[in-house]
């Protein structure tokens, strides 16, 4: 070890490393060396700043390298000493700059602005997982994304093709399990005004492009989870169409009069927009790691991801009652505030687990839904009832098909006030609940 | 390596101390402290560092809460204690306060949760972070300076450690809710 001020009263003390290392040979001949990027990686880092190095300053005794905005901030601030090891470093003198770090990195990094670019891209998608604000902005982003492919569908609202999207809706539904919320929205319509169910379902759509932005590319994961809900959904759809469990294309056929304008508009919907608009509201791309916090949510999300997966495939809208189709309508541009999240549990006393209900719902029984505020209470018990009778499928006995909810809020825990159906969830929220977190309610099954 | 110091030394503890050295250093842009804190975040999330947590309280960056674990076969092994970290704005030139959240007997930690240790005081550099700190912190319980107490009583009832094991019982019995 050489200093360059030699301290006569100071003794140097070599490490067992320092004694005993040599010389490495240099490379003359074409042998490549193979070194990961990890420690590549904390090669080229300053310590301080977590960055790559930028005019890079070298200490002159301990040979330790920092960005040079760095060290200099450092040695100002604080003590006079080597940040990593703490030897003595009396000023900037003690430093040197190191023009061939440098160009080392230049070489292997030839764009740098390239290299912070995809750091900052990387670091915001890192933050869009953990900070709740910026998931905000990226509902706020899809909403704004679907209020633009609106028009478009609009435009080919009346248009023909009806038979040709028939075929469509039964090949997609088939390939990808979406035919699950056509079955759902179908037979909503049918059951006459299911405008609970099919609000959700609109508000779905809207959350979708949550789950897209967030997790883009990484379909491995989404199909996943949308496997894990295909199949309940798959049999309720089988359920819901009554008798014929055969074709893919059963939704459709069976859902009465009331709802056929849901089917064909759903049928248009499908035909005028090509599977590539499944991709448009994904402007941000994403890594696998973006998608685990997802994933963990997943107990929160999966009614909606049930939802919007399969809305996401098939785009698909029931419109068939136009009070629903405003109220979807709106949503977009009432923009966030005017959601509500709501968690529904079965009423404690009414819903005892020895009821056949609960019994048959098991884990099932508590609900998280996210919907318009404007939704009343009406629609959403006949969502509910909609909901879980998809949940249970072929399980449910023939007694139970149609059901009928009470629902009830809680003001204060053990205090359960029920709901007159045709209160909005705003107006709930606003009279019982006042707090900023999902709305509880209770369901107790009518007896009628 | 690190070793804890008297509160007097450092001129002030706690946030007055950290007030005085923010008003002295040149400030650099926000931008580039939470940029390092982004990633500490990150490094520390795949690190999966163990006995050690840290996540920002709530949207602001510049507010950590952490978790230490107690050092195996020390006294506080088994239990769990959570830190609340405040970055200042100079940071990491300057050290973030650091505070125990939990009730903490110790010889160099206050009952309010303040912590005598040097490297966050005049020994801090600016390759210390999160996971070092946090890391320091923990190695401190099972490894106090009675030289230096901030908590007498403490320093003082360390050197029987059966008896002040079962004080510790008694003491996390009472402050139970905090």
């Amino acid at each position: 070890m050489t200093s360059l001020d030699p301290a006569p009263n100071k003794t140097w003390e070599l490490s067992l490393y320092e004694l005993q290392r040599k010389p490495q040979e240099i490379i003359t001949d074409s042998t490549e060396i193979a070194v990961s990027p990890r420690s590549l990686h904390s090669e080229l880092m300053c310590p301080i700043c977590l960055d790559m190095l930028k005019k890079t300053m070298t200490t002159k005794e301990c040979l330790h390298r920092f960005c040079s905005d760095c060290i200099v901030t450092a040695l100002r601030s604080g003590n006079k000493e080597c940040p990593t090891c703490r030897k003595k470093l009396v000023s900037k003198r003690s430093l040197r700059a190191d023009p061939n770090f440098d160009l080392l990195i230049s070489k292997i990094y030839p764009s740098r602005e390239e290299y912070e670019a995809i750091q900052e891209k990387v670091m915001a998608k890192f933050n869009q997982t953990q900070s709740q604000q910026a998931l905000v902005n990226s509902i706020n982003e899809g909403i704004k994304l679907q209020s633009q492919n609106r028009p478009q569908r609009f435009r080919t609202k009346g248009g023909g093709g009806g038979g040709n999207g028939n075929g469509n809706a039964g090949a997609t539904g088939g390939a990808a399990g979406g035919g699950t919320a056509a079955g759902a929205g179908a037979t909503a319509g049918g059951a006459g005004g299911g405008g609970g169910g099919s609000a959700v379902g609109r508000n779905a759509s809207n959350q979708l492009h949550v789950h897209d932005t967030a997790s883009n590319d990484s379909n491995s994961n989404t199909n996943s989870i949308d496997r894990d809900n295909r199949d309940p959904g798959h049999s309720g759809t089988s359920a819901a169409s009554a008798n014929t469990t055969t074709s893919n294309a059963a939704p459709s056929s069976s859902v009465t009069s009331g709802a056929s304008t849901s089917a064909t508009r759903m049928q248009v919907d499908d035909a005028s927009n090509p599977p590539s608009m499944r991709s448009t509201p994904s402007p941000v791309p994403s890594n696998s790691s973006s998608t685990k916090p997802k994933r963990a949510m997943s107990v929160l999300t999966s009614e909606r991801s049930e939802e919007s997966e399969s809305d996401s495939q098939m785009d698909c809208r029931t419109e068939g009652d136009s009070n629903i189709d405003t109220e979807g309508e709106g949503n977009g541009e009432l923009g966030i505030n005017d959601e509500i999240e709501l968690v529904f549990k079965p009423h404690p006393t009414e819903m005892s687990a020895d009821n056949q209900l609960i019994r048959a719902l098991k884990e099932n029984c508590v609900r998280y839904i996210k919907t318009t505020a404007n939704a009343t209470v009406d629609h959403l018990s006949k969502y509910l009832a909609m909901r879980l009778t998809l949940d249970l499928g072929a399980d449910l006995p023939e007694a139970c098909r149609l059901l009928n909810f009470c629902i009830y809020v809680a003001p204060q825990p053990q205090q359960l006030v029920i709901l007159n159906g045709n209160q909005t969830l705003h107006q709930v929220n606003d009279k019982f609940w006042k707090v900023n977190k999902p709305m509880e309610m209770y369901y107790s099954w009518k007896k009628t | 390596m690190a070793q804890n110091i008297s509160p007097e030394q450092s001129g002030g503890a706690g946030a007055g101390g950290t007030k005085h050295s923010d008003d002295s250093l040149p400030v650099k842009d926000n931008h580039a402290v939470s940029k390092r804190l982004h990633k500490e975040l990150m490094n520390l999330m795949m690190a999966n560092e163990k006995g050690i947590s840290a996540f920002p309280d709530g949207e602001n960056i510049f507010k950590w809460v952490g978790t230490i674990a107690g050092p195996l076969n020390t006294v506080y092994a088994g239990q769990t204690y959570r830190l609340s970290l405040d970055f200042p704005n100079s940071y990491p030139y300057a050290a973030p306060v650091v505070k125990f959240l939990t009730s903490c007997f110790h010889p160099n930690v206050d009952l309010q949760g303040a912590i005598c240790l040097d490297i966050l005081k005049d020994k801090w550099s600016a390759l210390y972070d999160v996971r070092t700190i946090l890391l320091s912190i923990q190695s401190l319980l099972g490894e106090p300076n009675n030289e230096s107490p901030l908590n007498a009583q403490a320093a003082m009832m360390w050197n029987d450690q059966k008896e002040y094991k079962k004080y510790l019982d008694v003491f996390y019995e009472k402050h139970k809710d905090t």
